[in-house]
């Protein structure tokens, strides 16, 4: 019976299909919201549903110079590696796998979507492609300081003397003593945090990887059809999954006690998040150069996370 | 019986040595005596698992049967506990696969019968460093791993550097092993001993000003030999230019005899470890080391020098986290110490098959070799997952101890120094994985350079050995509770329990007599993930979007790859006609599939190789020109740097351990 | 399965790849113009990418000259099927007033062949917009008759058994198909506004 059951949280819920749901309903809203920030219409927000359908049903050319195994595992390996960094992260009060997941686990989790895309790009063997995952590759080192130490300073916000890594844990100390986002000397940690979101889904000014007009989306520039479908679908997946880790380090203490209640309120504080941390930035801002990037992140985002680990230290 | 065991895996080695050097001019018969070597010793020292690492025993042997009189040890003693049994097991696996590796690898090459000989040599030696119980008995196994070493790494005929390099590693060990000596006398006179078993119930607790010089010595000499910063620079030149079955073992295996020497010396002989200068000391060359280490990999431009920089750079993970003190740290790091060997091991044999079969080893110059060896592109894939850290490898496991058991460190103890550790350990470890990336990228993916277009997958041989290394990568990144239950927990508990070896070999009631006080190890419990459930449910789901995109199906888009046509409306699979069946003449078809180049005809274009990760260096460009002026290549600074840092070391613990 | 869902989502996503075959630059803002907050083409899905590996639908401005011929022609290749041709402004139709030069190799129609025409000097960005939504929607009968071919070829395949070949295929009644090349065989349709 418990087979089912971890299946239904691989696929179902936390997982899979959760996950894109709750992805393309963010990269639909994404793109809506900056659309009326810009005074346009804008697409409908089932339009990213309308992309992945579409690139289903388009030719996939593999080039020549591809390895072709490489090529065709990537994007799987991107969406499966997304769907279950959810599984990981707690609803609120669910969580699947819980006790045995903790912040370093998911924080060596999200880098595979990452790595796969890498491959992917590398695999292609297009020089754009190289640059393409010579700047996701660049980003990724950017945003990872920044990233672990706001990780540290909830680990040390929730523990205090004792070592807690686990999320859930993390959830339950919040649910007692109310969420991290309203402590001030967290604050800090949370702009990190929503900084480090945008380079991390890599949308702009942060998407340097994939500038579509400098060096033709990078490491998805040989992609057609439905591998491609599936990276961006990824893409939207990973912007559930990044927020919704937001939500759980900083809002985990949210409890309503009805689970579909929880879920819905949970994606729904992750479209706020969204729209903050994506959609505003991406409307006011234009795409940084990667030198830039990576000095903004280990300097002044570095910084400001390392402002709250210091003020958490010492016991604020 | 079993306790001639230790002593026979040795001798057999040497014993090998010796009968290849006589009669191993016939190919055949000098491989099978290497093989039949390694392996009896392989045997010996499995069949030491059941009583030393389940039953908990000590084995004890004094050669010659000079057992100790009036409780003084006058022969020389073998003494195997978990803590060497592990580096010994762990040793000679390597061995034993580099072995094979060599058969195919070094095939056809002048002057084997040395290679062997010496091969032998260096493996019977590091195996005797680590089950020794003598303390001078280790100098001189030292020396004979320095130089067997640097015979083998002179022994690569290929390179013109090699004896260049084999000469900066003979003088950089020759420090190393000076200061050991130096180390070891001051003891002897301070002791009148130099058995393990003994010191260790005499030293700690109440040390002269000599014995803290001792230490001082011995742990430089230790530091010496495990590449710290500074030390480094010349084993990097050395296990740039050495053979690459050489490689392996000297970055994979002997590098782990400093790290087996500081843990003894630390953590049994002289019990220092819990005074919490020396563990600053050790972090903070730690976290120095493999930071220093993964930024000057990231700048190389050579397969196998990146890979020697990256050596340094775990190395300096094993040391931080052995420094730390507590069982968590420790087990980290052997459990680190025994991945390394794993996957560094992995990576240099994988370098030797790019090079077996281009004939060079520059990252500029390589590129697309995944389609030509599929298999090693593999191995490389899980070489480099492992040793940057990715779930479910085996890198993960032992670093994510590393992390927590410094954290833990810094919670405990309000030291803010710690969550640099951290953060550094942290951060390493994702700059790691850049420049796998970037060998992956530059070496096996990207395109094919048409001189390699005929590269072929290395020999079975070869292969061998890499599989078996993947495999165990994997196994023990899965398998990491019985693993670290059955191998490392014992090794933990004898590196701080150290009462009983006193015991087993100076007789019991020895550590009493002296008022020995065992370490007391923190109760080991961490939960990591459990990857199982995860594990099964990853590989189904994933095995399933694997075949959604690999499946032909015509509701999806269809999959063309080179030669093969869309539906065409009209029936026909005429590629040049376009969709409404005109004629019009859409260039050449194989345009299609060429690599996309703004329309340009597609030309040899691969990008990368050293300067792939311009943004990274860009900022970095202050700390890069210091750091490649320091790296001279020449070996008087070398030393100068040695000198300097041991002198400063030594200061140190003139400071703050008395 | 996902065949309905397909089709029309082939209509309702179009992206946009563009190729300068030697333009003055003046419909090429105009085709950016499109995508701008006056006119926001985004609210049909459309949208430009920089592969045209990912495009549905290649906009081509300038009379063909002899520099951008081989360029073109190697750039058209790579966009995967279903796709369409859309040339914007009268270059591409006639050379317009670069007619005749000894660098222009044009028309376009003699390289490919274009599913919509937008005509005018430079091409106003509502006439490009309703070229672009035809072209769309052209998209979608591509698709829809790529499956009844890919359907065809397994029916020719498994030709004893009538039964499984009239099993394949049968989202799309063979009547409509007809229409739908009939009305392509008309040729190209021109959105002159």
């Amino acid at each position: 019976m418990f087979v089912f059951k971890y299946l239904f949280y691989a696929l179902v819920f936390p997982g899979a299909l959760f996950t894109i749901a709750a992805g393309l309903l963010l990269s639909g809203l994404d793109r809506k919201v900056i659309a009326r920030m810009q005074r346009r219409i804008g697409p409908p927000i089932m339009q990213p549903v309308y992309d992945f359908f579409k690139l289903m049903g388009k030719e996939n050319i593999i080039p020549a110079a591809a390895n072709r195994a490489a090529y065709r595992l990537a994007p799987a390996l991107s969406f499966v590696s997304l769907a279950f960094v959810m599984v990981f992260i707690p609803v609120f009060g669910f969580s699947a796998f819980s006790g045995n997941a903790d912040l370093i686990v998911i924080l060596y989790l999200i880098t595979i979507p990452g790595v796969a895309l890498i491959i992917g790009g590398s695999s292609t063997g297009s020089p754009y492609g190289a640059i393409g995952i010579s700047r996701e590759m660049v980003t990724m080192m950017a945003y990872e300081l920044p990233f672990v130490l706001v990780l540290l300073a909830v680990a040390k916000k929730a523990g205090g003397s004792t070592l807690v890594f686990s999320l859930k844990e993390i959830c339950d100390y919040q649910a007692a003593n109310g969420c991290f986002l309203f402590k001030w000397s967290m604050i800090p940690a949370a702009v990190a945090m929503l900084l480090v979101i945008p380079a991390e889904v890599g949308t702009q000014p942060f998407d340097v990887a994939e500038a579509e007009t400098e060096i033709c989306e990078g490491p998805l520039c040989e992609y057609s059809g439905p591998p491609l479908a599936v990276f961006k679908l990824s893409t939207c997946m990973k912007m559930f999954v990044m927020t919704g880790l937001f939500t759980a380090l900083f809002l985990g203490g949210i409890r309503t006690g009805n689970a579909v209640l929880d879920a819905v309120l949970f994606v729904l504080i992750c479209c706020v998040v969204t729209v903050i941390c994506i959609t505003t930035v991406h409307a006011v801002t234009a795409r940084l150069r990667i030198q830039h990037l990576f000095k903004f992140y280990w300097t002044y985002v570095a910084i400001t996370a390392l402002a709250s680990l210091v003020l958490v230290w010492f016991g604020l | 019986m079993i306790q001639h065991f230790p002593v026979l895996a040795v001798m057999i080695l040497f014993l090998g040595a010796f009968l290849i050097e006589i009669i191993g001019r016939n190919d055949t018969v000098r491989n099978l005596i290497a093989f039949v070597a390694v392996t009896g010793s392989l045997i010996l020292l499995a069949a030491l698992i059941g009583p030393v690492m389940l039953e908990g025993q000590i084995i004890s042997y004094w050669m010659g049967g000079w057992a100790p009189v009036a409780n003084y040890a006058i022969g020389i003693g073998y003494e195997v506990d978990a803590l060497g049994l592990l580096f010994a097991l762990l040793g000679i696996t390597a061995y034993w696969l580099s072995c094979v590796y060599s058969f195919g690898y070094m095939k056809g090459r002048e002057h084997l019968s040395h290679y062997y000989t010496l091969f032998l040599m260096l493996a019977g030696a590091s195996i005797g460093f680590f089950l020794t119980g003598d303390l001078f008995n280790m100098f001189i196994m030292m020396e004979i791993v320095t130089f067997s070493a640097v015979a083998l790494t002179a022994s690569n005929t290929e390179k013109l550097t090699a004896i260049e390099g084999a000469f900066k590693y003979l003088i950089n060990c020759s420090i190393g092993s000076a200061m050991s000596l130096t180390g070891i006398a001051l003891i002897y006179l301070e002791c009148h001993t130099l058995n393990l078993a003994q010191l260790s119930a005499m030293l700690p607790g109440s040390l002269s000003m000599t014995a803290v010089m001792a230490f001082a010595l011995l742990l430089s000499g230790f530091c010496v030999e495990s590449a710290m910063i500074p030390f480094h620079a010349s084993f990097v030149d050395a296990h740039t230019v050495a053979p690459s079955s050489v490689s392996m073992i000297l970055s994979g295996m002997v590098l782990k005899i400093g790290v087996y020497g500081l843990i003894r010396c630390c953590y049994i002989v002289f019990r220092l470890i819990d005074t919490a200068q020396l563990q600053i000391l050790l972090t903070a060359l730690g976290s120095l080391t493999m930071f220093i280490g993964v930024t000057m990999a990231l700048a190389q431009h050579d397969f196998k020098r990146l890979l020697a920089f990256h050596s340094v750079s775990q190395l300096g993970y094993i040391i931080a986290a052995a420094g730390l003190c507590t069982s968590l740290g420790l087990t980290g790091s052997l459990f680190h110490a025994i991945n390394h060997t794993l996957f560094k091991g992995l990576l240099f044999l994988c370098a030797g098959a790019v090079i077996h079969s281009t004939g060079t080893s520059d990252l500029d110059s390589l590129g697309g070799l995944s389609k030509r060896m599929p298999v090693t592109c593999c191995c490389f894939l899980i070489g480099a997952f492992s040793i940057s850290g990715l779930p479910p490898f085996n890198g993960f496991v032992s670093k994510w101890m590393i992390y927590q058991a410094a954290y833990t460190k810094a919670l405990e103890t309000g030291n803010f120094y710690y969550v640099i550790v951290t953060v550094t350990a942290l951060v390493v470890s994702v700059m790691t994985l850049a420049s796998f990336v970037k060998v992956l990228h530059s070496v096996f993916f990207g395109q094919l350079r048409s001189v390699h277009s005929q590269a072929e997958e290395a020999p079975k041989i070869m292969l061998v050995p890499m599989v078996i290394m993947s495999v165990l990568c994997v196994f023990t990144g899965v398998f990491y509770k019985g693993f670290s239950k059955l191998f490392i927990g014992p090794a933990v508990y004898s590196a701080f329990g150290n009462t009983s070896y006193i015991d087993s070999m100076m007789g019991k009631g020895y550590s009493e007599l002296f008022g020995v006080r065992a370490l007391s190890p923190d109760a080991l419990s961490f939960s990591c993930w459990n990857p199982y459930i995860w594990l099964v449910l990853f590989i189904i789901v994933f095995a399933a979007a694997a075949l959604v995109l690999f499946v032909n199906t015509d509701s999806f888009g269809r999959t063309l790859e080179k030669g093969m046509s869309y539906p065409s409306v009209y029936g026909t699979g005429d590629m040049n006609r376009d969709f409404l069946g005109n004629t019009h003449v859409e260039g050449d078809p194989s345009e299609k599939y060429a690599v996309f180049f703004s329309g340009e005809k597609a030309e040899y274009s691969h990008a990368g190789g050293s300067d792939l990760f311009w943004g990274f260096k860009y900022n970095w460009h202050k700390y890069y020109s210091l750091l490649q002026g320091l790296h001279s290549g020449s070996v008087n600074d070398y030393c100068c740097y040695a000198v300097m840092c041991i002198a400063a070391i030594t200061v140190f613990m003139f400071i703050f351990i008395r | 399965m996902f065949d309905k869902l397909i089709n029309k989502s082939a209509m309702k996503s179009p992206w946009i790849f563009h190729i300068n075959a030697g333009s003055c630059n003046g419909c090429d803002i105009e085709i950016v113009a499109v995508m701008t907050t006056l006119y926001d083409a985004e609210r049909f899905g459309f949208k430009i990418v920089g592969s045209p590996r990912h495009a549905d639908i290649v906009v081509v401005s300038g009379p063909v000259t002899l520099q951008s011929r081989d360029r073109l022609i190697r750039t058209l290749a790579q966009v995967p099927e279903p796709k369409c041709v859309v040339s914007v402004g009268s270059c591409p139709q006639s050379g317009n007033v670069f007619k005749g030069s000894y660098a222009l190799d044009g028309p376009l129609e003699k390289y490919v062949h274009v599913d919509v025409a937008v005509a005018g000097c430079a091409a106003k960005p509502e006439a490009i917009m309703e070229g672009l939504y035809k072209a769309a929607q052209i998209l979608e009968e591509k698709r829809r008759k790529i499956r009844v071919a890919a359907g065809r070829k397994l029916s020719a395949e498994a030709v004893p058994e009538a039964d499984t070949a009239s099993d394949i295929g049968t989202d799309i009644k063979d009547t409509d198909v007809k229409d739908t090349e009939e009305k392509d065989n008309e040729g190209k349709e021109a959105a002159d506004v």
